[in-house]
């Protein structure tokens, strides 16, 4: 069953080309054959994993360990620059909660756009407009426009949307630690429901959250996988470095 | 037999054809999307399409053929605030367009950066948006002939053959301007400057044959701007009820395609760089 894994990546890498000007970047185009404007900006160097089907894996790591460039990798939104991945099936991302929507339109509206975007076909929105309505849950303010939303009744309508686009990838980004208590718990509910059909790859810097809803942790450092494996062992390895690293500035201080 | 000859096209050509039809959906949601968020919240909503473009007919009308008589060279006054306003609609889509084109990718930012968005779709929707304005503004024109000249020449059925090309070759700028806006945002000053000049530069206001029966090689240049020779096309088959030279409309259409498959394949040659560069 488990023989196709849900992610792989082999090797991945990703630099980003670093102009001195921004006018360089027209220059490397018009000139780019002979000369070269920018620098390279290595942000992912060799990451290796697999994630298997129904898996709950958690990413964990500073800022500016790579952890966005990852994900924007593994959704198809860059490219990466060296070695491969591949991800099996529909990809539902929320990299940014909101990102796609327009505030003059109704959550209706915009989770009709929302799952054309991840590919439904008029046919399927039709059918399964009304489920991510309820799933929502958000009553009479489905049918206002969404910049009278709340960040949580947002964040709500982006996981009906990818609960019921029949994704078979999950990928969220910080999205989960902007709610409140109640909303997180409502998350955490979220999650599991989806696991049980899909894939899961979560970044968040709240520990405790991913402690208690992933299967693995992925710490991120530097651009490679510094350690993977058990949620508990990955993240108190994670603490304990961040601790020996503040310990470290504050005596250097 | 048909899909065997469908099959022989070699598939550089048909490549944005078949990309569009897999987004069909999403480009129908977002040109929705553009028109919803445009009305709301205006009183008026699309009736706005409507009045913006009679407003403008009417000031021509009243403006341009009172004042200079010369330039209307013995049309009737209506005649010549018809073959302004055909020249006008013409002209405003391609300048619409080639204003917004340069920020469209920094206008979507985030479907581009944040949601698995095709971005290449955003110049299908932009230009399809522009078009229904100019499709309206069309029909207004139908209207006011009707009612000034009590008919229509029978050559205006062959609108829709100007039309799909025009469309192609607008959506090729779209996509060259919009790749090229996202590297560095001095074209979107370059075509605030340029546009003007081109809008002299194009027949709006005169016809070809009056500037070619005073300077043949001036003449020729302006053959040059393809925008102009769409609107002349335009108004001898939605005008004056003649069909324009077949070789002029075959090279046309060429030069549209070509337009159209190069900006495509612009556009996508640079766009896995575009995303990092926004």
């Amino acid at each position: 069953m488990s023989s196709e894994p849900s992610i792989l990546c082999a090797g991945v890498g990703k630099a980003f080309q670093l102009y001195a000007h921004q006018n360089d970047q027209l220059k490397q185009i018009l000139f780019g054959l002979w000369k070269k404007f920018y620098r390279d900006k290595w942000v992912l160097h060799d990451v290796n994993f697999t994630v298997e089907k129904g898996e709950r894996v958690g990413i964990v790591g500073r800022n500016g360990a790579g952890k966005t460039t990852l994900l924007q990798i593994l959704c198809g939104i860059t490219q990466p620059t060296k070695g491969e991945f591949r991800v099996a099936g529909r990809i539902a991302p929320i990299l940014a909660l909101g990102s796609g929507f327009d505030g003059l339109l109704t959550g209706r509206e915009n989770a009709r756009i929302g799952a054309a975007i991840l590919g439904l076909s008029r046919k399927e929105v039709d059918a399964c407009i009304d489920d991510i309505a309820a799933f929502a849950d958000i009553g009479p303010f489905f049918e206002q426009p969404m910049r009278t939303y709340s960040m949580g009744m947002i964040a709500r309508v982006a996981f009906g949307i990818c609960a019921y686009a029949k994704a078979d990838v999950l990928i969220v980004d910080e999205a989960l630690s902007v709610g409140d208590e109640i909303f997180q718990r409502k998350c955490e509910r979220y999650i599991a429901e989806f696991a049980r059909t899909g894939t899961i790859l979560m970044v968040s810097h709240d520990l405790n959250f991913l402690a208690s809803l992933c299967d693995r942790v992925l710490w991120l450092e530097g651009g490679v996988v510094r350690e993977v494996g058990d949620p508990k062992k990955v993240i108190a390895d994670y603490r304990r470095a961040m601790l020996a690293e503040e310990d470290h500035a504050s005596g250097v201080a | 037999m048909r899909r065997h000859l469908l099959a022989s096209i070699p598939p550089v050509y048909v490549a944005p054809f078949e990309r569009a039809w897999r987004n069909r959906e999403l480009i129908r949601a977002v040109v929705r999307r553009e028109f919803i968020s445009r009305f709301r919240g205006s009183a008026l909503g699309p009736l706005w399409a409507v009045i913006s473009p009679l407003f403008m007919l009417l000031t021509y009308t009243a403006l341009f053929s009172l004042t200079v008589p010369q330039l209307s060279a013995g049309m009737s006054v209506t005649e010549y605030a018809s073959s302004i306003f055909i020249g006008l609609i013409a002209f405003n889509l391609f300048s619409e367009l080639a204003y917004r084109a340069p920020m469209l990718l920094h206008e979507h930012v985030n479907f581009v950066k944040k949601s698995i968005f095709p971005s290449e779709t955003i110049a299908w929707t932009a230009t399809i948006r522009a078009f229904t304005y100019a499709g309206v503004a069309f029909a207004v024109y139908i209207v006011f002939r009707l009612l000034t000249a009590g008919t229509l020449p029978l050559t205006i059925v062959l609108t829709p053959l100007l039309v799909a090309p025009f469309f192609l070759f607008i959506l090729g700028v779209v996509w060259f301007l919009m790749a090229l806006g996202a590297f560095t945002r001095d074209v979107a000053h370059i075509m605030a400057s340029i546009v003007p000049v081109l809008m002299f530069a194009t027949p709006i206001f005169y016809r070809l044959d009056q500037i070619a029966a005073m300077s043949g090689s001036v003449a020729l240049w302006l053959r040059l701007n393809i925008v102009g020779d769409y609107i002349e096309m335009l108004r001898s088959v939605a005008l004056d009820g003649t069909v324009p030279n077949v070789f002029g409309y075959l090279a046309l259409v060429a030069i549209s395609y070509a337009v159209f498959i190069g900006g495509y394949q612009f556009f996508m040659r640079y766009k896995s760089v575009i995303v990092d560069v926004i």
